[in-house]
Parts: structure tokens; sequence; C-alpha cells
């Protein structure tokens, strides 16, 4: 297998030709696509959307879902803001309790499933209700204003015009996310337990360590996508994280994560948000109706999906052939 | 015990409700052999693989190593003691490569420090080297052959030190090349003072390379672990399918001058049966014969529809019938299926009795509007559950806690219910206590007698004899004849076996 062939098998080749093109051709169409202003609002949206889609991509790979990212993160968000406008802490203080508290949703997550053996499915929409419902009676459901200057200025101006500040932690924890799951133990053993629970049991893995740290990790992620967004928006939103479940699933799917569990990819992950962001501003340039976003990212999980089915299809035959 | 047993398990005796799965069974493992345990389905041998390798504790009897006595609380404990086991459904990480499979409890690495991939790889090289095996370790494992995967498990299990190393129907989805592959590499780790047991329904594999084997059969020793030499494939089957269990003294019957109902002429299918001919009269029970694997539930599964028959013909009364789902088996051709694999296909457990019990009618017996009351499911389900004699507390119960005879008994009303006229059963007394079993048979001749027509299929050779009107028996996807029950057990047995072994 040549060099190219591996590379076009790889899981980012379909969403990254997708980027090329599509975005070429909407820069062709549109110049102004690639105007300062424009990009810098691409890389806002796909900031704070990449957090959003490996906190869920990282629950998938063990195979398993979390509808509670969006309630961990409009938690974590409303913290923040909270704790800077009600207690006078300052921004890094407040930033790192509101990302322990999502840990420490996600480590409750993770230890209700693994030690009943109910699926994730049913245990995070009851802490998707919890969080939500913690988050609507701390604020009342009335947004917390009193976000400090400094923090409102990380959300909202450039580093290098025009990438925006808010890039760099992502991309730190994106890397960061890529090392854990593939460098370090037990991130490998998160991705074994979700390809064979029962494999990964006999060659002695603690199945309940992965799945708490898995949940953790998820968490922190969501809390991190919950703060960020406090700094963009200048304002502690209690509707944070309400519209994040469909982006979540979406960008990893089409970014050709397994849904069945064992099988992630980061680079694939963000490509799927970078396509997704794109989308959204193809519709706003050639103004097509914005509500037509969700029709649009419908079909492209729709489309994702089948692609992956096909793709599993093709390697169940070329296996065939072999034995 | 000579110094050469490496393991040994004595009078090991194992009970789940209901069933008594091992009764004093007792198995010796010479050092550096190849060890075959044999018995039809249902005689223990998987029960008493996981006991070794420390699934399940047994109610008595001892285990012991190299003269140590053994107490496993788990399968760690077992692989940790030396005793590995490569089961028959695949135990690796598909996404990961060959050498993480491997090491993958070794991996290494630490907080900041990152794992070293190639240390994993060159050790895990070391194992695939150590077996012979042309394998690039960063090959991921779904890529792989069942073959090759197969191999991984062998080096990984080996890579835990494993002395003795447990192989559960190791060729059973293997190409006869790799199986011929497989053999040689389980050669030499014999010759290296390896103790391997060999589970396998494929005798012939079993006489190739096996020095030693021991039977069990109904949850006991058929034999002692002893040598291969001087068993002939005769007796290696006569040890498995053992003597005569009472026969009840019933009528010889003789139906093949009623009409044929089911006809099957000059069938081949996908999965590889042809020139199959078989006949299936009016109240007749023709009975199916043959050792496990040899091709008959698939080709049931043929014949109702959930698999393709490829060339030949099926005839329905005389009618030429293409039948493509079961649903049209079921409501066009009045046909049944109990399956062998009652928990999984035959029924749905955690649904009550009165619910599985009227899942093949609710169609029929649905009002004017589609809509569908219990009262009328129950006027058709409930003489005939009281007929059977399931023994449930009402029909509200869920089909799991019933025991495994009554399970089948309502595997069995629901094909009544529905009115069914010709009825495939499959090993219908797989893990039913003996006076359950004694009920059923009475049921299924009953049935029969009332003009359903049953073909019958069962490894029970007792069960045979004591249901089947005319055996036709199945070796390797073929039919290699059929004869008339004259219920004389001695007689019977000897001709089926000359059949299967002609």
């Amino acid at each position: 297998m040549g060099a190219l062939s591996r590379w076009l098998r790889s899981d980012w080749a379909g969403p990254l030709f997708i980027v090329v093109v599509g975005g070429g051709a909407i820069a062709v169409l549109r110049p102004s696509f690639l105007s300062p202003f424009n990009i810098e609002i691409l890389l806002l949206a796909i900031a704070t959307n990449t957090l959003i889609a490996l906190s869920q991509m990282v629950i998938i790979g063990i195979g398993q879902m979390n509808l509670s990212v969006g309630g961990i993160g409009g938690l974590a968000a409303i913290s923040f803001a909270g704790m800077m406008q009600i207690w006078g802490l300052p921004p890094m203080l407040a930033a790192s309790a509101a990302l322990a508290i999502g840990i420490l949703c996600g480590i409750l997550n993770g230890a209700l499933v693994a030690r009943t053996g109910i699926s994730a499915f049913v245990i995070t929409l009851a802490t998707l209700s919890i969080f939500k419902g913690v988050n609507l009676g701390i604020t009342r459901a009335q947004p917390f204003y009193g976000v400090p200057e400094s923090v409102k200025a990380f959300g909202n101006t450039t580093f290098i015009h025009p990438v925006p500040w808010l890039i760099l932690p992502t991309v730190l924890v994106a890397a960061l996310v890529w090392y854990i799951l593939n460098r370090q133990p037990f991130g490998r053993y998160m991705l074994a337990v979700g390809g064979n629970a029962s494999a990964a049991e006999l060659s002695g893995i603690s199945v309940f360590a992965a799945i708490v740290r898995a949940h953790a990790l998820s968490g922190f992620l969501a809390a991190l996508a919950g703060v960020m967004l406090v700094a963009r928006l200048g304002l502690g939103q209690p509707t944070i994280g309400d519209d994040w479940l469909i982006l979540s699933f979406a960008a990893p799917m089409i970014g050709g994560v397994v849904l069945a569990g064992g099988h992630v990819s980061v680079v694939g992950t963000v490509l799927g948000v970078t396509i997704v962001a794109i989308i959204t501003q193809a519709l706003v340039l050639f103004e097509i109706d914005p509500f037509l976003v969700q029709v649009a990212l419908g079909f492209l999980i729709l489309w994702a999906v089948i692609i992956n089915q096909i793709r599993a299809v093709r390697m169940q035959r070329s296996l065939r052939r072999i034995a | 015990m000579t110094t050469d047993d490496v393991l040994l398990a004595s009078n090991v005796s194992k009970s789940f409700p209901g069933v008594k799965a091992l009764s004093d069974v007792s198995i010796r493992l010479a050092r550096g052999s190849i060890h075959a345990l044999l018995g039809e389905n249902g005689a223990g041998k998987s029960t008493l693989i996981k006991i070794i390798t420390g699934v399940y504790r047994p109610n008595s009897g001892t285990l012991t190593l190299d003269g140590a006595p053994l107490h496993f609380n788990g399968p760690r404990d077992a692989i940790a003691a030396g005793v590995g086991v490569v089961h028959q459904e695949r135990n690796l990480i598909p996404r990961f490569s060959v050498g993480e499979n491997i090491m993958l409890d070794r991996l290494g690495g630490g907080f900041l420090r990152p794992i070293d991939y190639d240390n994993v790889h060159a050790q895990a090289k070391d194992w695939l080297d150590l077996l012979g095996l042309d394998l690039d370790s960063r090959t991921t494992v779904s890529r792989l052959s069942v073959a090759k995967m197969q191999m991984v498990e062998i080096a990984k299990a080996l890579s835990l030190r494993s002395r003795v190393l447990l192989l559960d129907e190791p060729s059973a989805s293997l190409t006869p090349h790799e199986t011929v592959a497989l053999f040689a590499l389980l050669k030499k780790l014999r010759n290296d003072g390896v103790t391997i047991v060999f589970v396998s329904h494929k005798l012939e594999e079993v006489q190739e390379i096996c020095d030693t084997v021991t039977v069990l059969r109904d949850g006991r020793n058929a034999c002692d672990s002893r040598s291969m030499s001087g068993l002939a494939r005769q007796d290696l089957v006569r040890l498995m399918i053992g003597r005569s269990e009472q026969i009840p003294d019933w009528r010889t019957r003789d139906e093949s001058h009623a009409a044929p109902v089911l006809e099957l002429r000059d069938l081949a299918t996908e999965f590889g049966h042809s020139g199959i001919n078989l006949t299936l009269h009016k109240t007749e029970i023709l009975g199916l014969y043959g050792l496990v694997g040899a091709g008959r539930t698939e080709l049931a599964k043929c014949v109702l529809g959930l698999s393709r028959v490829t060339t030949g013909a099926l005839l329905i009364d005389g009618q030429k019938a293409v039948i493509g789902s079961v649903a049209e088996a079921l409501t066009r051709y009045r046909m049944g299926y109990v399956s062998e694999d009652r928990k999984q296909e035959g029924l749905i457990l955690m649904h009550s009795v009165l619910d599985n019990t009227g899942i093949t009618i609710w169609k029929r017996v649905a009002g004017k509007l589609g809509l569908l009351t219990d009262r009328a499911v129950r006027t058709v389900v409930a003489p005939l559950i009281e007929k059977l004699d399931v023994r449930t507390p009402s029909l509200r119960q869920i089909v799991a806690n019933l025991s495994g005879g009554n399970q089948q008994k309502v595997s069995l009303v629901k094909w009544l219910a529905a009115g069914v006229r010709i009825l495939i059963v499959d090993e219908p007394t797989v893990g039913i206590d003996i006076r359950t079993k004694a009920y059923i048979h009475e049921l299924l001749r009953g049935i029969s007698e009332e003009g359903t027509s049953i073909l019958l299929i069962t490894s029970d050779m007792p069960e045979m004899i004591t249901l089947a009107d005319r055996i036709a028996v199945m070796d390797g996807y073929r039919i290699k004849g059929a004869i008339t029950n004259d219920r004389d057990y001695e007689r019977m047995s000897r001709e089926i076996m000359g059949l299967i072994h002609d």
C-alpha cells in the first residue's frame, strides 16, 4: 500500500477534500468568504465547537454517548460568570473552578454508568436534566452580566489578525486530547474498552477506570467550551449549551468516528467542525434562510453515516477476499 | 498422577439452576501434548473449559497445576497461573495494531512519558517470530483474516507465559490451508513443552494432531483421559454418542404412504449443500441426524427462507414453492421453526408468556380496526398452554423466569397456536432435564398424530430413535442415506453410524 493510497484511506481524507474544495468553491463565488472579518468569525465558531465535538467524541470512543454535554457546558458557563460577578473571583480562579465543576459532572456520569451498568444514554439523559435544572435554579433564567473586561477582550480580540485569541486554548487542548488517546496508556485503554470491552477486561484493563476517566475528560472539554463562550458573548447566558447536542454528534461522525466505539479521530473531528462552520457561513453569504442550517446539518449527518457504513461493508468484503 | 501431568481436574461437578452440567468429571493433561476434548453439544465441554480458565468455580472437585491445588477467583487468576485460552469469539481490539493487542496490558508509558511504540512492536515481534508468523506487528487487527487473528490471539496468550493453552474450536472458521498452518504451529508449541487442549467437532483433525483425548457425554466422562492410539473414528463417535437410554415402547409407525407435504429435490444452497433429496409426509416425523457441523440447521434455515436456495426445487403439497422470508413460510405455507437456540432466536425472554405465545397469531386475531386484545390472544393460547402443561404462575410471567423445559414448551405453544402444518424442530431438548425431555417427546409424537408433519433435527441418538419414523443422515452438507426406524437401538445406531462413515 503506497503512501498516497494509505493517506486517501485515512478517516480525514474525505472531510479534508470537502473543506478544500467546498471552501475554494465558495471563495470563488463569494470572494468576501476569505475576508479577514469572515475568517475571524469562522475561527471563533471552530474554537468553541471543536471542544464541544471532542467532548462527545471521547465518549463515542468508549462506545457510549453523552447527552449531557450541553448541560455540563451550560453549568460551567454560568458558574464561571456567577463566581466573577457575585463573589468577585479573579477570572483565572473562576475559570479553574468552572472546569473542576465540569470534571466532577463527568465523573458523576462515568461512575453512574460504570457502576450501575445502565446505558449511558439513560444516565446522561437524567443528568442533563439535573445539570440544566441546577443551572436554572442558580440563574433564575437571567444571565450574569458581571463579566470583567479582560475576559471579554480575550473572547473578542485577535492576537495575530485575523486569528482570535480563543483559538489558542482549542489548539492546545485538541493536541492534548490527541496525545492522550494515542500516546498515553489510559487513553489507549479507553479506546480498547470501546473496541471490545470484554477483551480489554480479560487483558487486565480496569473497565471502570477507563469509563470514569473518559467521562471526566468529556466533562472538562464541555466545561472549557462553556467558559470560552462566556468570554466570547461577554455574559453568562443560562441558555449556553442548549443547542450543542446535534453538533456534538455531527462533527465526529462527519470526521469518520465509528459510533460503535473504539475508533476516533481528532483531526477528522476538527475537520467535521470546520465543514459545519463553512456551511453555516455559506448559507449566510448566499443569503439563504439561516434556519436551513439545521436541515443542511441533518443531511450532512446522514451522508456521513452512510459513507461510514459503505466503508465498513467494503472493508468486510476485502477481508473476506483475503480469508 | 505421573510427573508428566501438568494440569489435573478430578471429580469436578458443576450445577446450574435446574441442570447438572458436570458430574464427577476428570481430565488429565500431560506436559507437551495436544489433548482433544470431545463431546456433542451440551456434553459439558464449555463448562469444563470455563472451570479450568477460572470463569466458573466448581461446586465440588479439585484442580491441580504441577501438583499444587488451584483456586481461581476469575480469569485473571488463571492467566497468572499460566492457563491461557483462545475463545471461539474473537477477543482482540479490532482497531488496534497487532503489536498493541499482544502487549495491551504492558504498554508502558506514564503521565508525561508517551507510550514507546517502537519498544511495544519490538517485543510483540519477538512473540510473532517465536511462532514463525510472518506478520507486521503494526498492521491493524481488523485488516487481518480470521485465521491471522487467531494466530495473534495465540501469540498474545503465549506472551502471558501460558503453559496450558486451551483452544475452543480453533479451526471452525478456517480454510483447509489455514488449518494446516495452525496445526504446524500447534505441533511446534507442543514440542516446546506447551500443553494444548483442542476442542473441535472435526474428528479428522482431532485424529491428525491430538496425542490424548477425553470424551464427555451428558456431563460425565465417556472415557477417562487416554492416549489417542488405538482409537478409530468410529470409536470416538461411539464414545460421543453413547449407548442406549431406554427407548419408550411405542408403536413403530410408517407414514411414508401418506401424501408428501414437504419435498426437497436436488436442492443446493448458499451454504454448500448439494443434491439434497428429502420427503416429509403428512403426520410423519422425519429425523435429520448428523454430527454438529453437518449442515442440518443451515438446511432448515434455507427451507424457511432465511438463507438462499441456489438450485433445485422445494415442493409443498406437490406444488413448487419459493419461500422468501420466514413470514411467508408461516402465513402462506404454515411452516414453523423451533430454534435450537431458544434464548437467542426462539423467545423474547423479557416478554410475558402471553406475548411470546401469541406473537405468531397477533395478525390473525386482531379485531376489525387492527385492535389486539389480550382476551383474543388468551382464547387461542390458554388451552394450548394447559395442554402442554407449561408450568407458569400466570400468563403474565416473564419467560426468562421459567425453566429451560418450560421455555421450550412455550416455543412449541407459539407454533401450535399458529396452526402450523409443518414444524421444524431443532435440538428440542438441549439442556433440559430427563423428565421434561420425555414429556416433550410425548408432546411431539402427539402433535404429529394430530396431523402436523415434523422435521426433527437432533444429535441426540436416543431422542432420534425415540421419535423419528424415518431417519435421514447428513454429513458434510449431503444426505448420506435414509433408513426406516424400527426402534431397535443397537441396529439403528449401527446403521446410522455406517451411513456417516461410508
